[in-house]
């Protein structure tokens, strides 16, 4: 009579037991969805579209940027050196203005009244004016 | 001392200052230089029907006397040497713009009675022939106020160091002091000696017509009154008459331009700002 009990009781513990099993194996079953695990291999195509482009674009980038720098690299030079033409040809010109000023000043004719006749020397004219600090006699305003 | 005279003509007020003592010469000299302004006037004003520069224009076709002579050759080889941006024959432009009349008539505001006129007609001077080509008539304004305040100069200096101001169109002729003649350019003061100093601009003699403001400064290119980036340009030169040219040259180029050319002038833009160039700084 005693011995039957234990055996029950060990029967329903083992019973409990794998009762429990099945329990966590269907669990696990059921969260695995094996029913859906084929359908998710099968991407959607506007996604995989999309990865593909992605991926061309981070690539066509990385193509864009390295252009870029390399013309970024070619023009600094090209701009150095145009700067450096540039100062030397507004040195030059200053020094044939001054040089011309020199001459001229040398040469101009000045009439006993001190009036310099109207010139035809366009933009190159370069009369003798000097700026001070002084109150104007009078100023000049649109005519 | 200075001696002072003022008075009007070529529609500005006309100011002649003389370092001499006072006495009969001053006084002559002052009285000369103020008979000149009436003399050149009467020749090249386009405003009285009997001046030379109104029987060219009506004419087409004139033996020139030598101040109408001189002033038609500056003006075609300003036109030549400025690339068409100066350019006397811009009379019937200034018409079309409303600008029919001497200024102080000229209505403040109205209605257009005319579109653009063509500039750039051919003017042959041959000798003391000066002949238009059809449709084409010449206003010497831009250059005649400064050849007069050059001739006015030259009659003036012959008594001391003087300064002739014709409305913003100065010539400076000699030295009264040890620094010269002051004259007062924006915010700068400049002192001249044997040079001349001419203001353009469209902050005056302007006026409105079909709501559109207008202003004297007409753009040979459009036959219309220019559109600039600047207000005002003023320039240092010889002579006012070759000041008053390049000013004109100088507003039409524009702010960048004016700036890039080798020329001593005061820029005022549109929006108040002040640029100096040709080594005035």
């Amino acid at each position: 009579m005693g011995a039957a009990a234990m055996t029950n009781h060990v029967v329903r513990l083992y019973a409990f037991a794998g009762a429990v099993l099945v329990l966590f194996l269907t669990w696990a079953t059921i969260a695995a969805r094996p029913w859906a695990s084929h359908a998710s291999t099968k991407a959607d195509p506007r996604w995989t579209a999309l990865a593909a482009r992605e991926q061309r674009l981070r690539h066509d980038s990385l193509v864009v940027q390295r252009v870029v720098a390399r013309r970024w690299r070619v023009y600094r030079v090209q701009l150095a050196a145009r700067q450096r033409a540039i100062s030397a040809a507004v040195k030059q010109h200053q020094q044939q203005l001054a040089a011309a000023r020199a001459a001229a000043a040398a040469t101009t004719s000045v009439s006993s009244s001190g009036y310099s006749a109207p010139s035809s020397s366009g933009y190159s004219a370069a009369p003798s004016v000097r700026v001070v600090t002084l109150p104007p006699v009078t100023i000049t305003r649109t005519s | 001392m200075i001696q002072r005279r003022s008075f009007r003509a070529m529609g500005t007020d006309v100011e002649l200052f003389l370092a001499a003592a006072p006495g009969p010469a001053a006084d002559q000299a002052l009285a000369a230089a103020e008979a000149e302004f009436e003399r050149v006037e009467a020749l090249l004003s386009r405003f009285r029907d009997d001046s030379e520069l109104s029987e060219l224009n009506r004419e087409g076709r004139i033996e020139a006397g030598d101040d109408l002579l001189t002033v038609v050759e500056l003006a075609l080889e300003a036109r030549e040497r400025t690339g068409g941006r100066f350019d006397p024959t811009v009379h019937d432009a200034l018409v079309a713009a409303g600008y029919d009349r001497t200024f102080e008539e000229v209505a403040p505001d109205g209605a257009a009675t005319a579109v653009a006129a063509p500039c750039g007609g051919r003017v042959r001077v041959t000798g003391r022939t000066i002949e238009l080509e059809p449709g084409t008539h010449l206003d010497l304004g831009g250059i005649g106020k400064g050849y007069t305040v050059d001739r006015a100069g030259a009659i003036l200096s012959a008594a001391g160091p003087a300064l002739v101001d014709a409305g913003g169109d100065i010539a400076a002729l000699g030295r009264p002091d040890a620094l010269g003649w002051r004259v007062g350019v924006e915010h700068l003061t400049l002192a001249l000696e044997n040079a001349a100093v001419a203001t353009s601009g469209r902050d005056r003699r302007r006026w409105r017509r079909d709501g559109e403001e207008r202003h004297h400064l007409i753009d040979p290119a459009t036959g219309r009154p220019a559109a600039s980036d600047l207000l005002r340009v003023s320039v240092v030169a010889d002579t006012a008459a070759e000041a008053e040219v390049l000013a004109k040259s100088l507003f039409l180029a524009g702010e960048r331009e004016a700036l890039a050319a080798d020329v001593p002038a005061v820029l005022v833009a549109e929006d108040g700002r002040v640029a100096v160039a040709g080594g005035l700084a």
